[in-house]
């Protein structure tokens, strides 16, 4: 009975003409600005990822804290929860850097001695770059000997917490909008291929065929028109990607900075084409329910 | 006229009616699609193993419904109705298939796969039950015979005449060995000459045992054969004549 109900999708596919590229050409659309929607969530969560990694909390040393303390301070620092690592930076080193961002010596010049305090840069993992990590962070660094002062940074990881959870939510706002969309051409685009063949579907269950070999062959169709669909965007995507990347270079650079935009990997193509898929398979099953056969 | 039945699981695989039992009967069934207006009212009849009916009667008498109600396409409003020992008012929808596996209908427009070959759409009968592929092949190569259509096996219905295409729709009623065959102006539109072939071979078929209900509203039919003519006029059976007998 498989093998029939196979054998019944395979002939349905390959009657379906007109219908069923239109049906695969409506997916493949409807999955092109799903998945074009999809590289810009990506790129975007990979340049947060970036900036989140620039994040850090600085503990400015007391003057006259020895090299080992320091770097003994350091060790207790990394042990706190949420910490990724620590970078010690020594009085010199901090001279040195200032130095270079100030583009010579002359700012310096009057200086006697070197005014900068060695500090430690914190970095923080990143599920821990959120207020709640930052506080912990404190709470754990408070009255610890040989640390004059904190500069956390608090309003920069609230805006980078912010931003995060406003992608994350606008994501999974408008993908879930795309896919019911989506969900629905489909649904209505079987629909229509199940009205051209109403006859074929009378006369199966006028000669006594089970729901299961009526609609199976229908559930088929749709899974596979869906995955066709899946492929001939990922298809698509890829050449847009292609052809617009290096048009739009110098306004990637503006909003991605040094990061180079990335395309899909194989995992993700592979998502992709399944998620063609299931969209075929549930819109077939609700043009099937909508349409009562 | 009214009946008591012994129920029957409905969802039981059909079981043959005992040999005294008419293959389909029919006790005070009233069908009505708009209120007050009747497509049937309070019909009664018995049809035997390997019988030969026509059902005639105007235009809206009621003789589509009633084939309806036999492949439990319709259901009654009251009354029972019991094919192949099945109570149709009681099916449950998930038994109507396996009811008309046993029963075969055909139409006066066909309803052909267009798409299909003529072979294709004869053993879409077999295809629904899961005939093994070499057996289907073969029964549905002998129907064919039947029918004088094996030499067109491969051909596309639209290649065929009229009368050949309801000859295929025959054939796929016929092919799984029904109990009982419908027919809903299967001649509506043959010319004379084509409308007997279709006749006879339903005929054959009932010789070999089939129950056959033929509506039809060609007289010359009804008087060239004299079999039992079942008349419906405005949802009645308003007479009936004719040889009863098997």
């Amino acid at each position: 009975m498989t093998a029939i109900v196979l054998r019944s999708a395979w002939q349905g596919l390959r009657s379906t003409g007109l219908m069923g590229g239109v049906a695969v050409a409506t997916i493949a659309t409807a999955l092109f600005m799903l998945g074009a929607f999809a590289l810009v969530v990506v790129n975007m969560e990979g340049l947060l990822d970036d900036f989140g990694r620039e994040l850090q909390v600085t503990a400015y040393l007391e003057e006259g804290l020895a090299e080992d303390q320091a770097k003994e301070l350091a060790h207790r620092v990394e042990t706190v929860e949420g910490v990724e690592f620590v970078n010690h930076v020594g009085k010199d080193e901090a001279l040195e850097r200032f130095r270079a961002m100030a583009g010579g010596a002359a700012l310096l010049e009057g200086l006697e001695g070197n005014p900068l305090p060695a500090s430690l840069g914190i970095f923080l993992r990143p599920e821990n770059r959120t207020p709640e990590g930052l506080a912990i962070l404190r709470a754990s660094l408070d009255g610890l000997p040989g640390i004059e002062e904190l500069a956390h940074g608090q309003e920069w990881v609230d805006g980078y917490a912010r931003l995060a959870a406003l992608l994350r939510v606008v994501g999974y706002a408008l993908g879930g909008v795309l896919s019911l969309a989506t969900l629905l051409i489909v649904a209505n685009t079987i629909r229509l291929g199940l009205y051209a063949r109403r006859d074929e579907i009378d006369i199966l269950e006028l000669v006594g065929a089970s729901r299961l070999f009526v609609r199976g062959p229908f559930l088929i169709e749709g899974f596979v028109q869906g995955a066709l669909g899946g492929c001939v965007a990922a298809a698509l995507l890829a050449l847009a990607f292609g052809l617009l990347v290096p048009e739009l270079r110098y306004g990637l650079a503006f909003f991605l900075g040094n990061a180079a935009p990335r395309f899909f990997d194989a995992g993700e193509i592979f998502r992709l084409v399944m998620g063609g898929a299931g969209l075929g398979l549930g819109g077939a099953a609700l043009a099937l329910v909508g349409g009562n056969s | 006229m009214t009946a008591t039945f012994k129920a029957q699981d409905e969802d039981s695989p059909l079981r043959a009616p005992r040999a005294s039992e008419a293959p389909v009967r029919m006790y005070g069934v009233s069908k009505s699609y708009l209120p007050g207006s009747w497509a049937l009212k309070d019909v009664s009849l018995e049809v035997g193993r390997g019988e030969f009916v026509f059902l005639t009667g105007p235009s809206g008498a009621g003789k589509t419904t009633l084939l309806k109600l036999l492949f439990a396409a319709e259901r009654p409003d009251t009354g029972q109705i019991l094919v192949l020992g099945r109570n149709i008012a009681r099916l449950g929808g998930g038994a109507v298939p396996a009811l008309r596996r046993r029963v075969g209908v055909v139409f006066q427009d066909f309803k052909l796969l267009t798409r299909r070959t003529v072979e294709e759409n004869v053993g879409v009968t077999l295809d629904v039950v899961g005939t093994p592929s070499r057996e289907a092949r073969s029964r549905v190569f002998n129907t064919l015979r039947q029918v004088g259509l094996h030499d067109r096996r491969n051909d596309l219905p639209v290649a065929l005449s009229g009368g050949e295409q309801q000859r295929i729709a025959v054939a796929r009623a016929l092919v799984g060995e029904p109990d009982v065959l419908l027919a809903d102006e299967p001649t509506g539109n043959l010319d004379a000459e084509l409308s007997i072939e279709i006749i006879e071979l339903m005929m054959a078929a009932a010789d070999r045992g089939t129950t056959v209900i033929v509506a039809t509203h060609d007289r010359s039919l009804l008087e060239r054969y004299g079999r039992r003519v079942l008349r419906l006029e405005g949802g009645h059976i308003a007479e009936t004549a004719g040889d009863s007998g098997a």
